[in-house]
């Protein structure tokens, strides 16, 4: 199920808070569309990225799809295990399946993120356009 | 009618047997071995290592393929050369019995001309031999080029004709310059064994490619652990007793046991008596010709790197035949807008055309359509899924201007869409095809029909 305690970005990531540290990672009806994940390309650390760009790329068995960061921020650490089993993010996409974690300076960007009811509603309507 | 090639490499030799075919008494005069640079200590030897590196990669990966092996695997560097030295031997002889069965006269020496018709052969035992002839074509080729401070030795600081033959796997190795001959190198001794360094002057690996497809590039350099420096120089050199360390633009320092420096090519018309006949160079030396191939001397041509078009085997070879059919007194004339170029790394990258950026400067308003191979069953089955198929068209005519492919088999794969843009195809032209299943093929007409917004194996946008 969707975690509560996170914000959703539109386009299928989340982040969670935890003072100024922010951890990324993609939801789980991104994980199940991308299908198996076989590589994920870590982001470099000290990398700064904005809010709504890539933050990196993920490769699955059925196509390749950018990892839209929801915040802006500077790269502080990321998560090591990708690199060699991604496939923690299908199986775990909220927890052991995160991908990086940022320092944020603007905490007020969250403001325009879903919470998890509006995320779940922003579901069913791309659903029923598809 | 009298031909004398200068140079027997896929310029020369191929100029040679057309100028045969087409009646002319040929001599070619050659100083190292005949198939050139390519054969000898370009193309085809980084071929075979590349196959004996792909096969490594399998054996490495052998379980995900269902086969149990019992043992381990490592690759022998002197087996490896070995098997190298062979198959370029199959092919050198090859050359010369082409030349015996056209009755092609070689010369194993070096030569200079003296005058329009008239060359000097030192031959390899000292001795000399005049060769008079009515045409000359010059094809003398290029050589790995250097700056002072990056000397080749042979032993620490590499170029390619020193990266083909060596004697171990070095544990470390920087590569100066990641263009085609250093990404081809950083993934054959990378999957040998090597730590990889890339610096590379420009912004991307292989900058002369789209963009895009640098990206994926870079993408599986990471994948195979090379790391690569862009957008920096490498300022000085120091070499050790035992390491190379290089000084960086950005004042960081990379050590490594061995260099390999591929940083371009340098043309080779220097000592070849250029000057006793007054044919005019450009301002890296190279030999000026028109699309004929002829120099500014009446009789005398020539082709392949020395002229510093494109330097590539196949436009040289194509430049010989251009040159042998008009010393043979024909009209010929080359055009490079339909080049195909493929780069051996693992996966592939092969382009026709226009890149997309390219056709944008030119005042195209274009249709992109783009395939991925992981969308393809014949690509999961072969185990290799990573890469992409990018057409580009003209959005008015519909007329194919380039193909970008990275992936499996992308340099076979590009001579679909470099016959397309040769005779003036369309999108609609390929895409129309039928094209069989299961095979990597079906890849370029889903991208074609990507262009339209109708390839079947992509989900809708």
């Amino acid at each position: 199920m969707n975690p509560e305690n996170i914000k959703y970005h539109k386009e299928h990531t989340w982040v969670k808070i935890s003072g100024k540290k922010a951890i990324i990672g993609i939801t789980n009806y991104a994980q199940e569309s991308l299908g198996d994940i076989v590589y994920i390309d870590l982001p470099d650390l000290d990398n700064t990225v904005d809010a709504n760009t890539e933050l990196t790329e993920i490769e699955s068995t059925k196509t390749t799809s950018s990892v839209i960061s929801p915040v802006s921020g500077t790269i502080t650490e990321v998560n090591e295990d990708l690199a060699e089993t991604p496939e923690i993010i299908n199986e775990d996409p909220y927890g052991k399946g995160w991908i990086a974690v940022l320092e944020i300076e603007d905490k007020s960007q969250l403001d325009s993120l879903m919470d998890v009811s509006e995320y779940e509603k922003y579901l069913e309507e791309e659903a029923k356009l598809k | 009618m009298k031909i004398a090639v200068l140079g027997a490499g896929p310029g020369g030799y191929v100029a040679a047997i057309r100028a045969a075919q087409l009646g002319a008494s040929v001599t070619v005069i050659e100083d190292i071995e005949v198939g050139g640079t390519c054969l000898n200590r370009g193309c085809i030897p980084t071929k075979t290592l590349v196959a004996s590196a792909e096969v490594l990669d399998k054996a490495k990966n052998i379980q995900d393929f269902g086969i149990e092996l019992n043992g381990s695997v490592a690759p022998n560097i002197q087996k490896i050369l070995e098997r190298k030295n062979k198959v370029v031997s199959i092919q050198v002889k090859g050359i010369r019995g082409l030349f015996k069965s056209w009755g092609i006269k070689i010369l194993d020496g070096r030569g200079f001309i003296v005058n329009p018709k008239k060359i000097k052969v030192v031959l390899k035992d000292g001795s000399i031999e005049e060769v008079e002839t009515d045409k000359i074509i010059i094809a003398t080729g290029s050589r790995p080029a250097q700056i002072p401070m990056f000397s080749f030795d042979g032993e620490k600081i590499l170029s390619s004709d020193d990266a083909v033959n060596l004697s171990h796997i070095p544990k470390s190795l920087l590569v100066i310059g990641a263009g085609v001959i250093g990404c081809e190198f950083a993934f054959i001794y990378r999957e040998f064994g090597s730590e990889i360094t890339m610096v590379e002057m420009m912004p991307r690996a292989v900058s002369t490619e789209d963009e895009e497809i640098s990206e994926i590039l870079e993408k599986e350099l990471k994948k195979k652990k090379i790391k690569l420096i862009a957008n920096i120089k490498v300022e000085k050199i120091e070499i050790k007793k035992n390491s190379v360390q290089a000084f960086l633009s950005d004042g960081k320092t990379v050590e490594a046991e061995k260099v390999l420096v591929s940083i371009g090519r340098a043309v080779n018309s220097r000592d070849i008596g250029l000057e006793n006949i007054g044919v005019k160079t450009g301002q890296r030396g190279e030999i000026i010709v028109n699309d004929k191939m002829e120099t500014n001397v009446e009789g005398v041509y020539a082709v392949g790197d020395v002229t510093g078009k494109i330097m590539l085997a196949h436009v040289a070879s194509k430049q010989g035949i251009i040159a042998a059919e008009n010393a043979a007194g024909g009209n010929a004339s080359i055009n490079y807008d339909t080049v195909p170029a493929a780069i051996f790394t693992s996966p592939e990258i092969a382009s026709v055309g226009l890149r997309e950026k390219q056709a944008l400067d030119k005042g195209y308003k274009i249709k992109i359509g783009r395939f991925q191979f992981r969308a393809l069953g014949k690509a999961h089955a072969m185990g290799e899924i990573s890469g992409l198929i990018k057409i580009i068209a003209d959005e008015q005519s519909d007329k194919i201007l380039g193909a970008h492919i990275i992936g499996p088999h992308a340099s076979d794969l590009i001579h679909e869409v470099a016959l397309a843009i040769n005779k003036g195809l369309t999108v609609k032209d390929i895409a129309d095809t039928i094209h069989a299943h299961p095979t990597l093929s079906e890849g370029i007409m889903e991208a074609a029909e990507d262009v339209h917004g109708a390839a079947i194996h992509v989900p809708k946008k």
